[in-house]
């Protein structure tokens, strides 16, 4: 089995088919697909919501801004949640 | 115990269908019993459905009574749910409800101006079955001249950029084409594939014989499966169902009784699984015409009948896995033991697995792979339940 390995210039969008929600039952974040859910803990929520075309390097420079986190250590993180979401089919890459 | 929310609703929203598919989960007797025989029939009242379905305005209020409980999802899906003519007012309905909506199809009636309709209508996605890889075979298991007009239908869906999942019911007579079925479904471009061994409920429970596949057959399928599944991660995102029978544990049916789905069926008796109707025919399921879906949800009888663990008989009350598999299915249970509060015979550790191994021992050691089987039929019960008012 092939790792993915997303490159810090891919553009990273939600998948066609899936959307970002609330659910007003918890208030948490949840990805739609079909027949399908999942509850995002609020890591995932939150790079999530910059996959809009935004590169990996952006999101991680995004998020290491708010949070004033630490690049390196982040960026394997995000890249890690987005490779597993990737080959789920939940966020495509270009 | 406090009681759980559900996440999504199968509705159910018609039994007719173009299709014969000898596998349909839908009643045999297609005659979901929720009323008494001496209870009035009820009529729609803006009279657009005389066989009993649900109108329009019925399942508006369902969609609006489904999400304040907390569904996200709703599946519309039949029978042939193109087969209503609603479809153009039930899917803005389930947006505005903020409700993912997916369209389960065999995609028979589906021209260039429909498609282009439950686009704009906001559909978020479609799930096309298709019956094998090939036409011979495929209209043969369906009953019907159905695959040439199926893959049309799958060109058209992709031209109008809706998100495409293929759907493939496998049994003994189309398993050994899973790698061809795969390819199809790379040729059309779906996103998702879902191969699913048959379910014993249904026609399928009563075509079991022609259709469970051999031992030797399902390894080689779920290998073939796992490979696919490598191979096109990224791509397409395959789910594969396991093939009940010859797996040792239970499957966590619904991940629970009661716990995160509901189905509400064509003449709108609310079931805790689509199954349950017809193979728990005792128990008691109401009806949305009668009782809001809250209630239903909450307090009805047939919801917390299985809800929990305490209902649990043993070996599964003691079970380390209890919360795991749910004791397996209940439907299946009261099928293949005769009450629905015994663990699923496909449990090794229950009593009651031996009923399992003779059905696979007898397959295992027949050569024979093409018995007869019955294709299912378009409900009439349906129209003999409402026909008698003057």
């Amino acid at each position: 089995m092939g790792t993915t390995t997303i490159s810090d210039s891919a553009e990273l969008r939600l998948a066609e088919g899936v959307r970002l929600q609330t659910d007003s039952v918890t208030g948490k974040s949840v990805l739609l697909y079909p027949e399908g859910i999942v509850e995002l803990n609020e890591t995932a929520h939150e790079i999530l919501a910059r996959c809009d075309g935004r590169t990996l390097a952006e999101i991680v420079q995004a998020l290491a801004e708010e949070y004033d986190a630490e690049i390196d250590a982040l960026a394997a993180d995000v890249r890690d949640t987005l490779s597993d979401l990737q080959r789920r089919k939940l966020v495509e890459l270009r | 115990m406090t009681t759980p929310r559900p996440y999504a609703l199968l509705a159910e929203i018609t039994y007719r269908c173009p299709l014969h598919c000898p596998y349909c989960s839908n009643p045999v007797t297609a005659l979901p019993v929720a009323a008494s025989p001496c209870e009035a029939p009820r009529r729609p009242r803006d009279g657009g459905y005389s066989n009993g379905e649900l109108t329009t305005d019925e399942w508006k209020r369902v969609i609006r009574e489904a999400a304040a409980l907390g569904v996200l999802q709703i599946g519309l899906s039949g029978g042939e749910p193109l087969a209503r003519r609603d479809l153009g007012e039930l899917i803005p309905a389930a947006r505005e409800a903020n409700l993912y909506t997916n369209l389960i199809t065999s995609g028979i009636g589906l021209d260039d101006d429909r498609v282009r309709a439950l686009r704009d209508a906001g559909l978020d996605s479609i799930q096309l079955s298709f019956q094998s890889d090939e036409s011979s075979l495929a209209d043969e298991i369906a009953g019907a001249h159905a695959h040439e007009c199926k893959l049309d239908v799958a060109a058209k869906i992709r031209e109008a950029r809706i998100p495409l999942s293929l759907n493939f019911v496998i049994h003994r007579r189309n398993i050994d084409r899973l790698p061809q079925m795969i390819d199809l479904a790379e040729a059309l471009g779906a996103e998702r594939v879902e191969l699913a061994n048959v379910q014993f409920y249904g026609w399928a429970f009563r075509n079991r014989a022609a259709l469970l596949p051999t031992l030797e057959q399902v390894d080689r399928a779920r290998d073939i499966a796992t490979a696919a599944k490598a191979r096109l991660a990224g791509k397409i995102d395959i789910f594969y169902v396991l093939p009940d029978y010859h797996e040792r544990r239970p499957k966590p049916c619904l991940n629970g009784w009661g716990r995160r789905y509901l189905t509400v069926n064509a003449v709108g008796d609310v079931l805790p699984c689509p199954n349950a109707s017809s193979a728990i025919p005792h128990l008691r399921f109401e009806n949305v015409r009668t009782r809001d879906l809250d209630w239903i949800w909450q307090e009805s009888e047939s919801f917390n009948r299985f809800r929990g663990t305490e209902w649990m008989p043993e070996p599964c009350r003691s079970c380390p896995q209890r919360e795991i598999d749910f004791g397996g299915c209940r439907c299946q249970a009261a099928l293949l033991t005769g009450d629905a509060a015994n663990t699923d015979p496909v449990c090794e550790l229950s009593p009651n697995r031996a009923r399992v191994d003779a059905i696979l021992h007898d397959i295992n050691s027949s050569s024979d792979r093409a018995r007869d089987w019955i294709y299912r039929v378009n409900p009439k019960s349906l129209d003999r339940r409402f026909a008698t008012t003057p």
